[in-house]
């Protein structure tokens, strides 16, 4: 639909093909008997699918299946809050809201006009209240801040939460409720490396620079897990903050590689020697900034939080304009004490979440980078370092409620997703020409000679038969791969299926190319089904068959060697778009 | 608590008797952990003076001395410190107290280099930390050499003080007695400011164990500093009032060690507590 105008013809088809799948899902759940999960397909349905990969296009039928929104009410999972509230009263109405050095508070500091509390706010009451933004880098300072009451609201990226409960989950009152996303990163934060490091897997053995239990560190532990390299592989040297971790990647060339952020990554990159091997910008769903009020006061104040949530939104739209990103520059270069020009320079290090993207992050559970997703990841990567001890559940920090109720007005419910990269078609040989950032290898076993993900067998367990699934590991895995394809949202994902030799010899290579091609093509097809929101064209599959052993060592090691192995490019690099 | 009704303990600039001194600092003590206590009690969290987020209590504190001994290492990181102190000060002895000798017998020397150490002396030394891991990296020997950079020009300031200090009579009495220049500064010079330069080095020392805790904010994987303030980003406030007390009671037992060995090295010169 180049031209934005779908023909009358257009809505048919879509009613039929919506139909169509109704009516199939509809005699797949009742053909499945009982126990069995949706999503089941047959081979031949399968080889269909797998058939459409290789087009431009297959028919579009996530209209009805996107979304999936939580159907709790939100205020019935947080923790109630006990005692009295023990938070610095406000003085004048003026909520003290914390902020640090980043392009994702553009909108609050335009929408108050700088940071002293001056501009009226108003609650949907038609209240008033006064804002303050105080300004305070260090997370932990803001944290103690927070938790002593003087502040009401706090700053955090998603990932530091955790962390932050650590000490915060001991009083109900200073519990953080989570209302808005304000941004993602994007090209905020990055890995710098030696130039000889060309992907993820290199970093073994090697050490890096960075500062600890911050967005940086959350970055890394993400990319290096994911690219197979457990963090006790590598030898982490921690300093204070971002800014010094780039000091000392600049001073010492021992260290192989330091993470930290815009504008000290770009500088880093201009030296020879150096490398940016991946930013926020590729993995453009990882680090998410929201802010955070006590529960305390959330609870005195409900109001007040849902007309900071508004505020922040209308900010946003008003920000699209020149004049108004220059107006937001200036407030933004005396709050900070940075150029104007600098201050300009610095919104490009962010992307302001609207009001669409955050109901897809707080409340659509087939988003594979949403809320519950991201606050599970960081969780999973910082229990591994034994940063954090026990795990709060999502639900008990998260406050969709003012998001929620904003649906019910057009001017929110009408804005649209904007932060979707539009992939154009492209092959795995064009993808693959540059080196990856990182390939994850997953094991999935298919039963032999199919690549259907959800082959159930028969097994008799006390006598009984039971179908299970031969590989009951498939949703986790397809899960896990999915997350990683969302969180590197604008990079270019090959995956690759890969076959045992056990038949070498036996079987055409051919036919065990085309077979390890199903099985790629099973794992994105199932991908894209699980999530809607991943575009099938950001996915290019290849069939290596036996060609390549996973460890060349022990090319006969056949349980190893059945794998898929999801490889992530850097977006748009000159040689892909040939 | 001081009882009202004895005059003598409140006569001016009279010391009391000693089991009266000890008595009344174990008193400050349990005031301060009753009020501790006091602050911190409460059927929930939340009903508490103070909130547990804030303040745990004494119990909360001492209940988790375990995890800090068994899970964070405590006693590597009581060593890692302790062996950065000892190193980096004691280059500053090594390379501050000759200099500062020769400087204080020689005062052409300490016109020479007066300027430099007020300099030194006068610098934050927290704004040392970027340089030292600019010229050093950000291993040990950044560790050691910011505390001996943050040291040296006391320890060497201390030193011309104390030959500065010796009374001239004693000198003049040397030359009399006909001796040479080297040993003027040797037999009487050096010999009667070493007492003085190791009760400054006493306290100085003392300085060093807290400069050390800045160093160890940078990639240290033990240490004491190390623990604090990943005790702070982990909040776990438990933790950081054990490591307080902990370093507290090593400072003093560092410090009466020391004052011990003062005793015997120098019997000749009474020095006060």
């Amino acid at each position: 639909m180049a031209n934005g105008q779908p023909k009358p013809i257009f809505y048919v088809a879509v009613f039929l093909v919506i139909l169509g799948l109704v009516g199939v899902a509809i005699w797949r759940f009742g053909a499945a008997g009982p126990g069995g999960g949706g999503g089941q397909f047959s081979s031949d349905e399968l080889k269909q699918l797998a058939g459409n990969a290789g087009k431009a296009e297959k028919p579009d039928s996530s209209g009805i299946t996107t979304v999936k929104e939580y159907n709790f009410v939100a205020t019935a999972k947080l923790p109630e809050v006990k005692g009295i509230s023990s938070y610095t009263p406000m003085i004048d109405r003026t909520v003290r809201f914390a902020i640090n050095v980043w392009a994702g508070w553009g909108p609050i500091i335009y929408a108050n006009n700088g940071f002293k509390p001056g501009r009226v706010w108003k609650t949907p009451g038609g209240k008033d209240f006064k804002l303050e933004l105080v300004l305070i880098d260090d997370p932990v300072a803001m944290r103690d801040a927070f938790a002593a009451g003087n502040l009401h609201v706090g700053w955090a990226t998603l990932d530091m939460v955790p962390l932050f409960l650590e000490g915060l989950r001991k009083d109900s009152r200073v519990m953080p409720r989570i209302y808005q996303q304000v941004d993602w990163s994007n090209g905020g934060d990055g890995i710098v490396v030696r130039e000889a490091i060309k992907t993820m897997a290199d970093l073994r053995g090697k050490t890096v620079v960075l500062a600890q239990n911050s967005p940086s560190h959350f970055f890394v532990l993400n990319a290096l897990i994911n690219g197979g390299v457990q963090p006790a592989e590598v030898d982490f040297k921690f300093t204070q903050d971002a800014f010094q971790a780039a000091a000392a990647f600049n001073a010492d060339k021992r260290l192989a590689g330091a993470v930290s952020w815009a504008p000290d990554i770009y500088n880093l990159e201009k030296i020879k020697g150096n490398r940016l091997m991946v930013t926020t910008a590729t993995a453009n769903k990882l680090i998410a900034d929201v802010w955070f009020a006590r529960a305390d006061f959330a609870k005195d104040n409900p109001d007040i939080m849902e007309g900071i949530v508004r505020g922040i939104f209308d900010a946003m739209q008003d920000l699209k304009a020149q004049d108004a990103k220059q107006k937001v520059a200036k407030l933004m270069a005396t709050g900070y004490s940075v150029p104007e020009s600098d201050a300009l320079g610095m919104l490009g290090d962010a992307h302001s979440t609207n009001y669409a993207e955050n109901r897809d992050f707080f409340l659509n559970q087939n988003n594979p980078t949403n809320f519950e997703r991201t606050w599970n990841t960081a969780y999973f990567l910082y229990k591994k370092i034994n940063a954090v001890t026990q795990q709060t559940p999502f639900d008990q920090v998260m406050d969709f409620s003012v998001i929620q109720k904003l649906g019910s007005e057009p001017k929110y419910a009408s804005q649209k997703n904007e932060y979707d990269v539009q992939f154009a078609p492209t092959t795995a040989g064009a993808v693959g020409e540059k080196d990856e950032i990182l390939t994850k290898t997953v094991v999935i076993h298919f039963f032999p000679n199919s690549w259907d993900l959800n082959k159930k067998i028969t097994r008799t367990a006390d006598g009984k038969d039971v179908e299970e699934l031969y590989d009951p590991n498939v949703g986790f895995v397809v899960e896990e791969i999915g997350k990683l394809a969302g969180q590197y949202g604008a990079a270019r994902i090959v995956i690759e299926g890969h076959t045992d030799s056990s038949m070498r010899g036996n079987a055409p290579k051919s036919v065990v190319q085309e077979l390890s091609l199903n099985r790629a093509n099973s794992v994105k097809e199932a991908m894209v089904r699980k999530f809607p929101s991943l575009q099938p064209n950001q996915f290019s599959t290849a069939g290596i068959g036996w060609d390549r052993p996973a460890d060349p060592a022990d090319p006969e090691n056949h349980a190893k060697n059945r794998r898929v192995e999801i490889k992530v490019y850097p977006a748009e690099s000159p040689t892909a778009a040939k | 608590m001081p009882s009202e009704s004895r005059p003598p303990l409140f006569s001016i600039r009279v010391a009391p008797p000693r089991i009266v001194r000890q008595l009344l600092g174990a008193g400050a003590v349990a005031f301060v952990v009753i009020l501790w206590w006091l602050a911190t009690i409460g059927s929930s969290p939340e009903a508490r003076f103070i909130s547990p987020v804030i303040l745990p209590s004494p119990r909360e504190v001492i209940g988790s001395f375990s995890s800090l001994l068994n899970e964070r290492a405590l006693v590597q990181s009581i060593a890692a410190t302790l062996k950065r102190v000892l190193i980096g000060f004691g280059l500053a002895i090594f390379f501050g107290v000759p200099l500062g000798i020769l400087a204080g017998s020689w005062r052409i020397v300490e016109a020479s280099a007066a300027p430099l150490a007020l300099f030194g002396r006068n610098l934050p030394v927290a704004a040392l930390i970027p340089l030292t891991i600019l010229w050093f990296g950000i291993d040990e020997t950044q560790k050691v050499m910011f505390i001996f950079v943050a040291c040296v020009p006391f320890v060497y300031s201390a030193a011309v003080s104390a030959i500065a200090g010796v009374p001239d009579r004693y000198v003049e009495t040397a030359q009399t007695l006909g001796a040479s220049p080297l040993q003027i500064v040797s037999k009487v010079l050096v010999a009667l400011a070493l007492p003085d330069i190791y009760d400054s080095l006493r306290h100085l020392f003392g300085m060093a164990f807290g400069y050390i805790m800045l160093a160890e904010l940078i990639n240290a994987k033990y240490g004491l500093g190390y623990l604090l303030m990943t005790s702070q980003r982990r909040g776990l406030s438990e933790h950081i009032i054990l490591i307080l007390l902990i370093i507290g009671l090593l400072a003093f037992g560092i410090d009466r060690a020391l004052f011990w060995l003062q005793r015997g090295l120098f019997p000749y010169r009474a020095v006060e507590e």
